[in-house]
């Protein structure tokens, strides 16, 4: 059951980080790499390692995402979007 | 053309090398006995019943002192980088103005002290539970992240959380050599009185070093999201 | 006995979890799924946590802290995207738009944001 369980999770983090690589749009793959970060986090907790899995919650899915933002708004991606 | 081939070449090959290493997963039944020496040493000479952190401070200490040297280094390089250049074009005006409203403001206000307040818990209780030293410092950096998405106009005193995360990193080092002075190596946190097992004042120097260890990863992750604001 | 009241509980929640995905899925448009998706996964994980309070008594402290913060936290967050997204003029279902007199689209000095 729970290696069951731990197979649905890596295939959910091998299709979200697919989804980062060949979506056209930046914000979208952005944010599927972020949700790849959040998956891995889940699967630690299943592989019973509470520190990591805090860790990569926090800064995986949390800060890597903001400033990925961040740095795509200093590319000027929003001011040439219209 | 040519590019793709190569790359569907690279991640047969990193395919066929993780096959390989997860096929050859056999599950122990017994810890090795390094872990096994881990596991029991921990609570008995350390008298910390959260081994993570007794191996992360104590056992592989050298490794969070290059771990934190990394931190350093990384935050030095990205204030290098994105210093703002004279003569550069500010952004036009409306791009400056991303005020989320506020509902956000208020919300702010109400959650901004809970995740601090969770993160000093976090960094605080490391040797006692799950958490320790970088959880509590990723989680007040989020905090701090909160704040400068809800109010854009905040100014961080970036130069009193340079001085903090140095003072905290000094610190960090000087109870190494503690360590060694007093007790038996670098990092060893034998040198204060160990408490029972469990209780809040145990452990030795490893909540001193641990509460050290997140307020240096605090501040220097907070000083690195403030870099990147225009 | 109890364990039964929790499993209840923990059923009805994971029913409105199931109900924020397949609302995700079928509605339309960016805003009604944004709805959807907060009140129904804010619903579901209090009846969780509620239902796991009754399984486990001494944790309803932690586990009382834990929904106010969900409370908290989902609503707010859910209106800063949804705000954003009507700011950046993402594509509406048919249908009135009632923040267009009050719009927030250009500013001021009438650049378009």
């Amino acid at each position: 059951m729970l290696e069951l369980m731990i197979l649905l999770i890596c295939v959910c983090i091998l299709v979200s980080a697919l989804l980062a690589v060949l979506l056209n749009n930046l914000l979208a793959a952005i944010v599927s790499g972020g949700l790849a970060s959040l998956f891995a986090s889940i699967s630690f907790l299943l592989l019973a390692a509470p520190d990591v899995a805090m860790t990569e919650a926090a800064i995986g899915s949390g800060l890597a995402t903001f400033i990925f933002l961040y740095a795509l708004r200093k590319t000027g991606y929003w001011e040439n979007r219209e | 053309m040519m590019q793709r081939v190569l790359s569907v070449i690279v991640i047969g090959l990193l395919a066929v090398v993780f096959t390989r290493i997860v096929g050859a997963y056999v599950q122990l039944d017994a810890l090795r006995p390094l872990a096994a020496s881990y596991v029991t040493l921990s609570p008995e000479s350390l008298t910390t019943p959260n081994v993570i952190t007794g191996i992360l401070i104590t056992y592989r200490g050298l490794d969070t002192l290059g771990e934190v040297a990394v931190l350093f280094m990384v935050a030095a390089s990205l204030g290098l980088l994105l210093k703002p250049l004279e003569g550069q074009p500010k952004p036009p005006k409306a791009f400056q103005r991303s005020d989320p409203g506020e509902i956000v403001h208020s919300g702010k206000q109400v959650m901004f002290p809970m995740i601090l307040t969770f993160g000093a818990y976090v960094i605080v209780n490391g040797h006692l539970s799950a958490g320790g030293g970088f959880q509590g410092g990723a989680i007040v950096a989020a905090g701090v992240m909160l704040l400068l998405i809800a109010t854009p106009e905040t100014r961080l005193n970036t130069t009193l959380l340079s001085i903090v995360e140095s003072t905290a990193g000094i610190l960090f080092v000087l109870l190494g050599i503690l360590g060694i002075v007093l007790a038996g190596g670098f990092l060893d946190p034998r040198f204060l009185p160990a408490g029972e097992l469990g209780g809040f004042i145990s452990a030795g120097a490893i909540p001193l070093i641990s509460a050290l260890l997140g307020i240096k990863v605090g501040a220097e992750l907070s000083v690195v999201i403030d870099k990147f604001r225009t | 006995m109890s364990e039964l009241i929790g499993s209840l509980f923990i059923f009805s929640g994971s029913v409105f979890l199931f109900s924020a995905g397949l609302g995700l899925l079928r509605m339309p448009d960016a805003f009604t799924r944004i709805q959807t998706g907060t009140k129904a996964t804010t619903m579901g994980a209090t009846l969780v946590m509620i239902g796991l309070a009754i399984y486990h008594p001494d944790w309803i402290f932690k586990l009382l802290l834990i929904i106010y913060f969900v409370y908290v936290s989902n609503p707010i967050s859910s209106h800063a995207l949804a705000r954003s997204g009507h700011r950046l003029g993402t594509p509406m279902a048919p249908g009135p738009d009632a923040l267009a007199e009050i719009d927030t689209r250009s500013d001021a000095a009438g650049d378009k944001l």
